[in-house]
């Protein structure tokens, strides 16, 4: 008898392979036995993952690294042999700062540098006038939406930490928060900013992947401890997220999927939107819903160690943590690739940012040079 | 004698916050604000400036909690979740009572430790509460779904009340079923075809 894993995630679109497994019975297939737990924060699947009420879990890779480095309240090593894909994110915000930065953008508002660029002078205005600062939502202190939210306002040369308040706020309330001016953007994942779109409280000024070509998202995240113990169960859990991935990325199973997960949006999500979320059917008319550039394909679910270290690098422009080799090398351990499947090669480019030059594993100290001097200006 | 600890509980669910409420002030902590709107929730414990904040752990706003170790700003003082490292089962007590704790820098972990054995012990009493009022609930449900079913059977074959009654337990033993789901289908047939 295989044993029951207990899997955590976090519902939102991008829990999808791991819905996959469990709807197209590739449990079955894989000798898999799996319990799918919903779960209301990513403090939660931390610590239930930590302390072992989870065998794995849907987690935000950068939240990954930082338990395995030591920075995120509790120390535990962690290891991710395989993402549950890339990119979903988007900005979304108020009617009054989209039409403000209409106001003052010199070029096209999709092009991230005009938008920073016009933020920063609004930015500077409100100091003048002795205006609280914009408040930006993200969702976790260790995620890809907090440094796409922090890229994005240092190519406007934009302090993050001391021209804007940047707060945490669940996906859940976001829509709400930026209708009652108390934020006045964020950088959330699908399906909440169409949720947000929907709900008439804002504009969605730019996709993730205008910041950050195919940004690292979340990871199939287990305890070093438990996967060395339960190869077994950890290997199929990982060919079944793979198999999960063929099926998704296959365009016969598309109306299954978006049926899936409209059904495990955990709230209330049209399909429609959903289709767009995923980028099908490619509609003329599907703006400003348009599609995130959500990818499940078998080239997304590589846990490529240079991502790893994209992230602990962002860690290190965000102040969370020091740059060390010694750190550096611990991050890129956590994206252990998988053992018993085939060596995940290494790409050779890391995530691509539309201001930064190219990452280059080789060099960090330089590329995060390059970082601030693109930075804030002050 | 180190002055009273200012303590925050964030929870959804009154009752259960009233209830650790009480447990806290039994045990002499008389500074204790219930927060049930999350809802600007950095701005009330800013004005709060608790020592203690306990938490729900259903609360999305956990994940606001977890900046806060590093939000200088907005929070007087940084604060940390409350993790015992000389105590592994604490994580997987409260955890299991569905509840967290953060504290300021520099509490020490004496004074907090008996304040997370009262949350988690009333968090498991409240379970329990909930649990027994649900059974029940669910024992008078099936009572009343037996009465009306036995009155079903009654009127249909003209019987008296024992019979009725011991012609549905035979019928529930027979299918192994328990009497409340032979009752339930009773019903549902008369309502079917009556």
């Amino acid at each position: 008898m295989t044993q029951r894993l207990r899997i955590g995630y976090v519902p939102l679109t991008d829990a999808a392979l791991l819905h996959v497994v469990k709807a197209q019975n590739l449990t079955a297939e894989y000798g898999l036995d799996i319990e799918l737990i919903a779960e209301s924060s990513w403090a939660n699947i931390r610590d239930k993952l930590v302390a072992g009420h989870f065998d794995a879990a849907h987690m935000l890779a950068p939240a990954a690294i930082a338990v395995s480095l030591g920075i995120g309240q509790i120390e535990a090593p962690l290891m991710a042999p395989v993402a549950l894909g890339l990119n979903g994110n988007a900005f979304t915000v108020s009617k009054a700062l989209f039409e403000a930065l209409l106001r003052e953008a010199e070029g096209d508002m999709s092009d991230p540098r005009v938008t920073a660029r016009a933020l920063a002078r609004i930015v500077a205005r409100r100091r003048e006038k002795a205006e609280p600062p914009l408040t930006f939502g993200h969702v976790f202190p260790f995620s890809s939406h907090h440094y796409q939210l922090r890229l994005w306002l240092r190519a406007g040369h934009i302090d993050p930490d001391e021209d804007v308040r940047l707060v945490v706020v669940p996906p859940p309330f976001m829509a709400e928060t930026l209708r009652k001016g108390q934020l006045d953007g964020f950088c959330v994942g699908a399906p909440w900013n169409s949720v947000a779109v929907a709900a008439g409280a804002g504009i969605i000024l730019h996709q993730g992947t205008d910041i950050v070509q195919d940004c690292p998202e979340k990871v199939l995240a287990f305890r070093t401890e438990w996967a060395r113990s339960h190869k077994e169960e950890a290997g199929s859990l990982v060919e079944a997220i793979g198999g999960a991935s063929r099926w998704a990325s296959s365009p016969s199973n598309r109306n299954a999927l978006v049926t899936l997960l409209t059904a495990t949006a955990g709230q209330d999500v049209p399909a429609a939107t959903i289709e767009r979320i995923l980028g099908y059917p490619a509609s003329p008319s599907a703006s400003p819903l348009v599609a995130t550039g959500l990818r499940f394909d078998e080239e997304a679910i590589k846990a490529s160690p240079i991502q790893a270290l994209w992230l602990y690098t962002q860690m290190v422009a965000a102040g969370q943590i020091a740059y060390s080799d010694a750190f550096a090398e611990a991050a890129a351990a956590v994206y252990e690739p998988d053992s018993s499947g085939p060596p995940i090669p290494d790409t050779a480019a890391g995530p691509a940012v539309f201001d930064t030059p190219a990452f280059s594993a080789n060099d960090i100290p330089s590329y995060l040079a390059s970082l601030k001097a693109t930075g804030p200006s002050r | 004698m180190s002055r009273d600890l200012r303590i925050a509980v964030i929870d959804k669910n009154p009752l259960r916050a009233a209830i650790l409420e009480e447990g806290l002030r039994a045990a002499g902590h008389m500074s204790v604000t219930h927060i049930d709107d999350t809802a600007d929730l950095l701005d009330r414990i800013h004005a709060i400036d608790p020592d203690v904040i306990l938490i729900d752990l259903e609360s999305p706003s956990r994940d606001v909690l977890e900046q806060m170790f590093k939000m200088s700003r907005s929070v007087a003082r940084p604060i940390a979740m409350f993790v015992d490292r000389s105590d592994a089962g604490m994580i997987d007590a409260a955890i299991d009572a569905g509840v967290s704790a953060y504290i300021v820098d520099g509490l020490r972990s004496d004074r907090v430790k008996p304040i997370l054995d009262t949350t988690i012990s009333r968090f498991n009493a409240f379970a329990k509460l909930k649990k027994e009022l649900e059974t029940a609930k669910s024992q008078l449900e099936d009572r009343k779904a037996i009465d009306r079913a036995k009155a079903l059977v009654m009127r249909a074959k003209s019987i008296p009340e024992e019979r009725a009654y011991a012609l549905m337990r035979q019928v529930a033993m027979n299918e192994g079923k328990k009497i409340a789901e032979v009752a339930r289908s009773i019903i549902t047939a008369a309502e079917l075809l009556g």
